[in-house]
């Protein structure tokens, strides 16, 4: 009498054949429970343009502060060999666009936000509520800026005596906007709860001390680009040392802001894990260590050594390509919270690793 | 009106996903599982099928995070969570926002969408075969999940003494 057994396995059995001088054998194996885990993906929503308009935002915002505290210092940069220019009968005055351009980077990042919208004609409707949330009080915080600063480049071209009280108070305004936006990037991220890598106060520290290293490095680019730098100038140098300064203290951040993420939560270790070792470890590694913190340090101390400027150029590409990078990678490494239902489901089923 | 809610049986869920069918026919008049507001999350290994739908959280995400209050609670709806097509400009921060991965977003019509109890009547609940996914009252809902833990606590403390 034939016995008939049903066999019901209820984990994936895998078969593997092994043909071993001829013989046939069979190998069963069972796949451990904590492997059917589902692993947390990263966010896919928000990509590589938001990236592009956090970045500009940022360096923009950045910039202008960093531009207008030289301004108000009275800081002489390098002057310009081309000092002012006739256009359409009206005299301009360049002396100041190096360190005021910053609001024209804003206004070239803050279309970028628009195009990643689903039905892009409608981003006002966000204007008109500004306070239901962040991304809306975001393109408040974006206009003012964009306009204020905007004027005052403008005005800075005139080489007019209009500088009354007036002037002072919208440029203390401005200021205060460019610190606005600067620290808004990060809280646009922060203010989606469910993602333990943004929803620390440390990311919209990090994204201001980028936007201040990228920034004056903007501004350092700017001059360069006006006349060979001269090393004996007190005012680059000071600049120079401060911009040294923000990278590091962005190091000094960056390291904070991912163990304090790792330690939080389990997704939290997850997005480190990804950045560090995972898919995204060429841009974590190479784009914002290598890039933006390690490249311009050694760089600028090499190009003064030897008082080379066009290492110092290269040392500034390489540091506004790492915060762009920065950007992209803190973005892309969203992994959400798991979902608790998944959680529970896990547990009772004894799919989570042990430790 | 009263307050209902979807009740969710992932014991009895076989996972043929013709409540992700039915959703999206309802809501798109297209047969396509990718556009429906129900998702049936699978571990295929362990034969374990867990339907997920939007649970309109008392204090909503989504709703806190929408800049055009496009996502909005509806009182007079069952006190549902529903996202208004007219205003939403399709940002898709309610999407990150959401801790349950609920809201998706509509590549056709380039706004999110999300489960709007089908304006009192949830497809998923009559077309579910096995009755999987139920529309209850919340209080009812309440009950059963008292009286499951009542059980459990029974059966431990039944070990307990036997033990």
């Amino acid at each position: 009498m034939r016995v008939y057994a049903m066999i019901r396995f209820n984990r994936t059995v895998h078969y593997k054949e092994l043909s071993i001088r001829g013989e046939l054998s069979m190998e069963v194996k069972s796949l451990p429970p904590s492997a059917l885990r589902k692993i947390s993906k990263p966010q896919q929503e928000w990509k590589i343009i938001i990236a592009i308009y956090l970045y500009l935002a940022g360096m923009g915002a950045g910039s202008f502060i960093i531009g207008m505290l030289l301004h108000w210092w009275r800081v002489d940069l390098n002057p310009l060999h081309l000092s002012s220019i006739e256009f359409l009968g009206f005299q301009l005055n360049l002396i100041r666009v190096p360190i005021l351009w910053g609001p024209i980077m804003v206004a070239i990042g803050a279309p970028f936000l628009i195009l990643d919208l689903g039905i892009k004609w409608r981003f006002f409707y966000a204007c008109l509520n500004p306070r239901t949330s962040w991304v809306a009080r975001g393109f408040i915080i974006l206009s003012v800026f964009i306009v204020l600063g905007l004027v005052l480049f403008v005005k800075s071209l005139f080489p007019s005596s209009l500088d009354s009280s007036l002037w002072v108070i919208l440029e203390g305004i401005a200021l205060v906007f460019a610190f606005a936006t600067a620290l808004y990037t990060g809280i646009l991220l922060k203010a989606t709860k469910s993602v333990p890598l943004w929803n620390t106060p440390l990311l919209p520290i990090l994204f201001l001390t980028s936007a201040l290293s990228t920034g004056s490095m903007a501004i350092i680019l700017s001059v360069l680009g006006t006349r060979l730098i001269s090393f004996q100038s007190s005012a680059l140098k000071l600049l120079m040392y401060g911009e040294q300064l923000f990278v590091v203290i962005e190091g000094i951040v960056l390291y904070l802001f991912l163990s304090h993420t790792y330690r939080i939560s389990e997704q939290g270790k997850d997005s480190v894990r990804l950045l560090l070792t995972g898919n995204l470890r060429y841009i974590f590694w190479q784009g914002i260590v290598l890039l933006g913190l390690f490249f311009p340090i050694v760089l600028e101390w090499i190009s003064k050594a030897y008082q080379n400027p066009s290492l110092l150029f290269f040392a500034g590409i390489s540091l506004l390509t790492g915060g762009f990078f920065l950007r992209l990678g803190v973005l892309r490494a969203g992994i959400k919270d798991q979902i608790p239902m998944q959680r529970l489901i896990e547990i009772r089923h004894q799919m989570r690793p042990t430790n | 009106m009263e307050q209902k809610v979807l009740l969710v049986d992932q014991e009895k869920c076989t996972g043929c996903r013709q409540c992700e069918m039915v959703c999206s026919v309802y809501h798109t008049g297209a047969s396509n599982p990718s556009r429906s507001r129900i998702k049936v999350v699978k571990w295929e290994q362990v034969g374990l099928y867990l339907p997920m739908t939007c649970n309109h959280c008392e204090e909503a995400y989504c709703v806190e995070v929408c800049p055009t209050k496009a996502c909005h609670r509806e009182p007079e709806n069952g006190h549902c969570v529903v996202i208004d097509k007219n205003l939403c400009i399709g940002c898709r921060t309610c999407i990150i926002a959401c801790p349950f991965g609920q809201p998706f977003f509509d590549h056709q019509e380039r706004v999110t969408v999300k489960c709007d109890y089908c304006d009192g009547d949830p497809q998923c609940v009559a077309f579910c075969n096995v009755k999987a996914v139920s529309f209850v009252n919340a209080d009812e809902a309440h009950l059963a999940k008292k009286r499951e833990a009542a059980a459990k606590l029974a059966d431990l403390l039944l070990k307990h003494t036997k033990g």
